[in-house]
């Protein structure tokens, strides 16, 4: 019955087999395939040769002598039970087909978005460096500006010096002015004071006089010598006059 | 050569790949007649250990860009921008060293250490008593106000106080059970499915093509226990950063 109904299957599949269109599951593979080169028919002697080439070994005589080793070798080992085919190969095979798909389709899109941000990172740092030797060479051309900072110290500190000693003098000078200034008032208070005293002492003089005077015209004989001077005083006039 | 056949033929449990046995045992009158034994969960320990410093020391840029990246994005978004930095390198670790294990599982013949609660619940309550000892050690008394949630009745607080201490002790099963359920649950289902599609393609030529569909199957639940292994990983440091957070950060 099961071979009556493999033989079956097996010849439906082959009448279901279409020659003209392509089966359902290959088409999309074809279809992505064609859409990165959508003029470019695929050439099947191509296709057959990158199968070919895809397999290890150099010539086709090595290719066939591996994967006859490789079929040889498998079988031996499975059938002296070497490696024995249990469930273990099925979650072997399944691991493998996850790991490929995984590989196959996620792995292009890893590595694009792990190189972009690779490439992130490294533009980041690139740019820092840059930005630093930027910074670096700004200081060198603003520290080479100030090359002849020696000689302008060297003139500046002969300007302070020049400057400290003048500071000085004007210093000396402005206290000798105070100085002789102090002087000069000291002198002329001492000259109001004489002046003072010498304006007391002709009050005075004067005052001993006057006071001197009126004692003596107080005195009859002084008046009276006066008088008789006074006469002769005018008399003379008068004969001067006549 | 009939027993060979017959001990070939038989159906194990799908639990045996789970079974821990001893491979190395040293049985000497050494150390007060400690045993000394490697067993596999050990062995595989060892290797998923060699095979993480092995990776970090060939660390390409790729490999970088992709965990650096998603574990610094993980610390720096669940803990902390700046106070979180510190825990990077302990959560970077813990993610490699599940996600090596998880990996390693899913080898035919391969053993899964993280499918193991002995393992995971170790490292979990590990975790959670190491973010408890940082909460006491930055907060001093104050951490247990953690346990009071905010604007809550006086009436219901000792209720509310219990519950949260049941949530916060419940954190060092809930962390280790998820890993390890998930991963537990992978692989029975794969071995399961695995056994029954390899039973129906050894039925005969026919059942060989029927068998194609539970096939694809495996292939799918595969795919999907390669995602769970990454997911797992990324889940167990999340939540480790949760909890590092709330012992720094008294929410």
């Amino acid at each position: 019955m099961s071979m009556r109904l493999s033989k079956g299957l097996i010849g439906a599949a082959a009448r279901l087999r279409p020659t003209a269109t392509l089966p359902r599951a290959i088409r999309p593979a074809l279809v992505r395939y064609q859409s990165t080169s959508p003029n470019v028919p695929v050439d099947p002697k191509s296709k057959a040769n990158s199968i070919l080439d895809s397999l290890p070994g150099s010539t086709l005589a090595s290719k066939a002598a591996i994967l006859s080793a490789t079929a040889g070798v498998s079988v031996a080992a499975i059938s002296n039970e070497l490696y024995v085919v249990n469930d273990e190969t099925i979650v072997a095979f399944c691991l493998l087909s996850v790991f490929w798909a995984v590989g196959k389709y996620g792995g292009p899109a890893y590595a694009e978005w792990a190189t972009a941000q690779s490439q992130k990172i490294k533009d980041i740092l690139n740019s820092a460096r840059a930005d630093h030797t930027q910074a670096v060479k700004e200081r060198i051309d603003s520290v080479s500006q100030l090359g002849s900072v020696v000689d302008v110290t060297k003139d500046l500190f002969a300007v302070s010096k020049e400057t400290a000693e003048l500071e000085a003098m004007t210093f000396e000078l402005e206290q000798r002015v105070q100085f002789t200034n102090e002087v000069k008032s000291v002198l002329d208070s001492w000259v109001r004071y004489e002046a003072q005293v010498k304006q007391r002492q002709q009050k005075e003089l004067a005052e001993s006089l006057i006071n001197k005077v009126k004692k003596e015209l107080e005195n009859p004989a002084v008046l009276k010598q006066i008088l008789a001077q006074s006469v002769i005083d005018v008399e003379k006039i008068v004969q001067q006059k006549a | 050569m009939v027993s060979l056949s017959n001990s070939l033929s038989f159906i194990s449990s799908p639990l045996d790949q789970f079974e821990i046995r001893t491979l190395l045992s040293l049985d000497a009158p050494i150390l007060a007649n400690m045993e000394i034994t490697v067993t596999n969960i050990g062995f595989y320990l060892i290797v998923g250990v060699s095979i993480a410093f092995i990776l970090n020391g060939l660390a390409t840029n790729y490999y970088q860009i992709t965990i650096y990246a998603t574990i610094h994005s993980i610390v720096v978004n669940q803990i902390n921008r700046t106070k979180g930095q510190i825990y990077f390198p302990f959560i970077f670790s813990l993610f490699i060293f599940i996600l090596v294990n998880n990996l390693i599982g899913m080898i035919p013949y391969g053993f899964a250490s993280t499918s193991h609660f002995v393992l995971t619940f170790s490292i979990s309550f590990t975790i959670v008593l190491g973010a408890t000892i940082l909460g006491l050690q930055k907060h001093g008394l104050e951490f247990f106000s953690l346990f009071v949630p905010a604007g809550c009745p006086l009436a219901l607080l000792p209720l509310l106080v219990l519950v949260e201490f049941l949530s916060y002790v419940s954190r060092n099963v809930s962390l280790g059970l998820r890993l390890a359920a998930n991963i537990v649950a992978g692989h029975l289902l794969l071995h399961i499915l695995s056994s029954l599609t390899y039973n129906i393609m050894t039925s005969g030529f026919i059942f060989f093509f029927m068998a194609l569909l539970p096939l694809s199957f495996v292939i799918a639940f595969s795919g999907l226990e390669l995602a769970i292994a990454f997911i797992q990983s990324q889940v167990f440091v999340v939540l480790t950063c949760s909890y590092i957070k709330d012992a720094l950060e008294l929410h």
